[in-house]
């Protein structure tokens, strides 16, 4: 008889979803979690000093060498964070954590490199201070790229109370260290802070060594093409340099720059009210990290799992309102908290600009910051949903809008004069997160159909 | 794959499924007979099959008529990339809809407009469609509310890739049908995919289709999924069965009358073999007017000399010829030889016939030979030439569960071999006659129950034991077959359908 029967089983048979883990959630906050920690740190260091009677262009020169560092090391590591944390968590969802930690001593090896390579030609080229300053700084840029790639193997075991007490010791080494070693002048605080982040550095990696075990020590499996997302490569990029673009303009800016050391500027005047606003989203965030991490994964989670254990359509449709509600409620908690944190603070801004000894003139730029902050937390929190929900495009959309817009609004801002400082930010970060609901709203809405629809095809 | 240029279009376009010439068996052979018999007019042979990979060798030499031969493999493909998104046209959606309602129920004959459109694809940019079909929001509305009206509790995962690689074949066989070239006619050997193909083709080049169906694709596909989802439901492996699948298991049966349907309806003239396949086919909705009987034929020449060849006592040897696959139900075969050999100690069973379609059911068999301690009389002899093998048995038993119009019995009778078979098919017409003087004939050997092997084996020790019953049943057959099916006949049939067509 004629006809093949075409092998109908083939035809007949179900595909399943491709599985996703997820632990974006650390990463969406390490651009502006861990070194909220290294800014107070920065900052007592700075007031303690103060209180001493020290010189204070000392102060402002560590301070700034600081401040350097930590834009450069984030931005430096922002193409791998993401794709880090995408690969450790596909690791974790294939149950083969055993490639996890050599991928990690990988990482390291090429991070090292990298950072080492650059910071040693940027030394060379742009510094010419003492050279135990230079090799503090060198050993402080390595030491703090390596930390952004270690604490992302970290957050992937959900150890948020280890990671957070290790920062916590961290700092407080930091701070003695450099409190004690001040007497050494600029060069004192330094040491004093790379020895702190070196122990930093191996209390989290004892942390993650203690979790995860491996048969070889190195590999570089998260560099092979199908491991690589280009997406998320920009999406990290972008968004950490997003982050620092109007601090860079400002410092760029001859009108807000003041030169301190080599060649690194600062902008204290837009600085201080800025990292200070930074601070005041630990309440927010600490609400964001409990909603997304309990609430919102398990919500999501069992959206795919309703799928591919083979539910109805009623079943899937009411997992995804359920999904849906759960972001609605997560953000309404996390704003609910961090509105009430930075009314308070609006209410006592005259305090903290005499706390912080900061001129009454930026009465305005603090609180614009204390807002822009809020939104800025809202953009984590859209970006981090998108992350789980696989919509890499749409967060790479996002990103590349908070990057521009912030360039362009805060280089504007520069040119329309005092008036306007800090609004450059706060535009671009409310722009950004009024598209990323519009995006959000529109993914939620069709997520089915793109579940389904959008999936690659054999024809 | 282009063997050479053609100088002058094509007469007689082939669409052959999974058959000819990469395929051995009945209706290859068949086919190969036509082109051979019919050297005056040029052929061209698109061959649908599953997959490349899949594909063998190719088991017959193309005679020289034979001007081009495509192939296309509808399960093969590459993974487009993620398509983005997009809205879908409205119109074609409707139409579509409308095409499966009438699928579901035939009331009336489609209408060609939005027939066109949907099957054809007229008037659409080209892979609009397909791109419409695997990413469209129109696309996930149709297939959610179906879904929604027909199985809501079924798993939906499944139902949504069921219907993906239901529709992936439809929209690459319209896509084939835009690649292939003008012919006076197009003669497709099956319904099915190359039915549709057909379909397609006519509609397109306006030339007519004729379709010969030796079995009924609709029926055999039918067997096919039903023992499949039986199969699939008792699995120790899948405790929880697919519940709610009713429906879209259906969808597949209903897609292949449908399918059945479209092609009955553009196909003019519908030949069949033998009387129980034409009311087969008026009541899958062919027209009856339409329907012409031209039953298989034999060529005498190259079997008469056999008989020559046969010993003078009736070898001790049962032969089966066919692929070793559940159709012919061989397991039967093998219990009736179990039960022949209790009383026929010397008896031998012969499996003769290809093995490597479906190897999972080769090996059961094995098994089953060797729990019943037959490992001395039943041997698997492969693929064999059926001139060679047919002088060295003494009865061809076929224990099909399904036939149409088994060559192999027509060439049994020629070379002077009774045949016992089910009753399937024309087995019946071909072992007892049918018209009151093929009748007279005699009976050419005996036919039971499907199934049965009991049966099977009585009638066997009968006919191999009684020398007189033999040489009548012997006699029977040979009268008939010179009679009634020769090939010549067959060729002098097409000649005239070719002519009268084109």
């Amino acid at each position: 008889m004629a006809g093949i029967g075409f092998e109908l089983r083939r035809m007949l048979q179900k595909k399943s979803l491709v599985g996703r883990g997820q632990a974006y959630a650390f990463a969406a906050i390490i651009g502006s979690g861990p070194w909220a920690l290294s800014i107070v740190a920065i900052l007592v260091i700075g007031l303690v000093n103060a209180r001493h009677e020290f010189p204070s262009d000392i102060v402002g020169q560590f301070q700034v060498s600081i401040t350097c560092l930590m834009a450069s090391s984030l931005i430096l590591t922002s193409p791998l964070q993401l794709l880090f944390t995408r690969f450790v968590a596909d690791r974790l969802f294939e149950q083969r954590s055993r490639v996890i930690l050599s991928n990690l001593f990988g990482a390291l090896v090429v991070t090292l490199c990298i950072a080492g390579l650059a910071g040693m030609v940027a030394l060379s080229l742009w510094f010419n201070e003492s050279a135990l300053y230079r090799l503090c700084m060198l050993t402080g840029f390595v030491t703090l790229c390596a930390i952004w790639i270690v604490v992302i193997f970290a957050s992937a075991i959900k150890a948020y109370q280890h990671i957070l007490l290790v920062f916590l010791l961290g700092y407080g080494v930091t701070l003695g260290a450099a409190l004690g070693l001040r007497s050494f002048g600029l060069e004192g605080l330094m040491i004093g802070f790379v020895v702190g982040q070196i122990c930093l550095l191996f209390a989290l990696l004892a942390l993650v060594v203690r979790q995860y075990s491996g048969d070889v020590l190195v590999s570089f499996d998260f560099m092979r093409p199908g491991q690589v997302y280009p997406s998320l490569i920009l999406i990290g990029l972008f968004y950490n340099v997003g982050i620092w673009a109007d601090k860079f303009i400002f410092w760029a800016a001859p009108l807000t720059s003041v030169h301190f050391i080599g060649p690194l500027y600062a902008s204290p005047l837009y600085d201080l009210p800025i990292f200070l606003s930074y601070l005041s989203l630990i309440p927010g965030m600490a609400i964001f990290l409990i909603r997304v991490e309990t609430e919102f994964a398990e919500k999501c989670e069992r959206f795919y799992l309703t799928i591919t254990r083979g539910g109805t359509l009623g079943q899937v449709t009411q997992a995804k309102q359920e999904l849906v509600e759960a972001v609605r409620s997560g953000l309404l908690a996390m704003l609910k908290v961090q509105g009430a944190t930075t009314l308070v603070l609006l209410l006592l801004v005259d305090e903290l600009l005499v706390w912080f000894g900061i001129s009454a003139l930026h009465r305005t730029l603090l609180s614009i910051d204390l807002v822009a902050v809020v939104f800025q937390l809202l953009l984590m929190a859209i970006l981090n949903v998108l992350f789980y929900l696989d919509q890499r495009l749409a967060a790479l959309r996002l990103c590349l809008l908070f990057c521009v817009s912030n360039t362009l609004f805060s280089a504007l801002s520069v040119y329309l004069g005092p008036a306007f400082y800090g609004y450059g930010f706060a535009f671009s970060v409310a722009l950004t997160v009024g598209a990323g609901l519009l995006v959000l709203l529109q993914k939620l809405d069709q997520l089915e159909y793109e579940t389904f629809m959008l999936q690659p095809v054999i024809f | 794959m282009m063997l050479s240029k053609p100088d002058a279009g094509t007469d007689i376009t082939l669409l052959l499924e999974g058959t000819y010439p990469f395929v051995r068996g009945g209706v290859s052979g068949w086919v190969h007979q036509l082109i051979e018999g019919l050297p005056e007019f040029s052929f061209s042979l698109i061959y649908l099959g599953a997959e490349r990979a899949a594909q063998g060798e190719m088991r017959y030499r193309l005679p020289p008529n034979v001007r081009e031969l495509h192939c296309h493999y509808l399960m093969d493909g590459s993974e487009l990339r993620p398509l983005p998104g997009r809205e879908g046209d409205p119109a074609y959606f409707q139409d579509s809809a409308r095409l499966h309602a009438w699928f579901c129920k035939p009331e009336g004959a489609p209408d060609n407009a939005w027939l066109d459109r949907v099957v054809l694809q007229k008037g659409q940019r080209q892979d609009a469609c397909t791109m419409d079909f695997f990413s469209s929001k129109a696309a996930w509305e149709q297939i959610s509310d179906s879904y929604n009206r027909n199985c809501p509790t079924a798993s939906f995962q499944s139902y949504f890739w069921s219907v993906r690689n239901m529709h992936t074949p439809l929209l690459k066989l319209a896509a084939i049908a835009q690649t292939i070239a003008p012919s006076r006619i197009f003669h497709t050997i099956s319904t099915g995919y190359a039915g549709l193909l057909g379909v397609m083709l006519s509609q397109r080049t306006g030339r007519p289709l004729v379709l010969t169906e030796h079995g009924i694709y609709t029926k055999e596909r039918k067997i096919e999924l039903q023992s499949m989802f039986l199969r699939e439901q008792q699995g120790w492996f899948n405790p929880m069965p697919d519940a709610g699948m009713e429906h879209h298991n259906q969808a597949w049966v209903r897609l292949f009358e449908g399918i059945g349907r479209l092609v009955y309806g553009a196909a003019n003239p519908i030949i069949t073999l033998f009387e129980k396949n034409r009311e087969r086919q008026i009541a899958d909705g062919a027209a009856a007017a339409c329907i012409r009987i031209v039953p298989n034929g034999v060529d005498l020449a190259r079997f008469a000399p056999l008989r020559a060849r046969r010993p003078d006592a009736t070898p001790m040897v049962v032969g089966l010829i066919g692929r070793v696959v559940p159709i012919k139900d061989i397991k039967t075969f093998i219990r009736a030889i179990g039960v022949l050999s209790l009383r026929l100690p010397q008896l031998q069973g012969w499996l003769i016939g290809p093995e490597e379609e479906d190897p999972a059911y080769v090996e059961e068999c094995r098994a089953l030979v060797k729990s019943l301690r037959l490992e001395d009389c039943i041997q698997f002899r492969g693929f064999q030439k059926v001139e060679d093998v047919l002088p060295q048995l003494g009865l061809l038993m076929l224990t099909s569960i399904s036939e149409a119009f088994p060559l192999v019995i027509l060439e049994s009778f020629a070379s002077g071999l009774p045949v016992l078979a089910t009753d399937v098919g024309a087995c019946r017409d071909l072992i007892d006659g049918k018209a009151p003087a093929d009748a007279a004939l005699g009976r050419a050997g005996d036919v039971v129950p499907i199934a049965n092997h009991d049966a099977l084996a009585r009638a066997a020790y009968l006919l191999l034991t009684d020398p007189l019953r033999w040489r009548a049943a012997q006699q029977a057959g040979i009268e008939r077959v010179e009679c009634y099916y020769q090939q010549s006949r067959v060729i002098d049939s097409y000649r005239e359908i070719y002519q009268r067509a084109g």
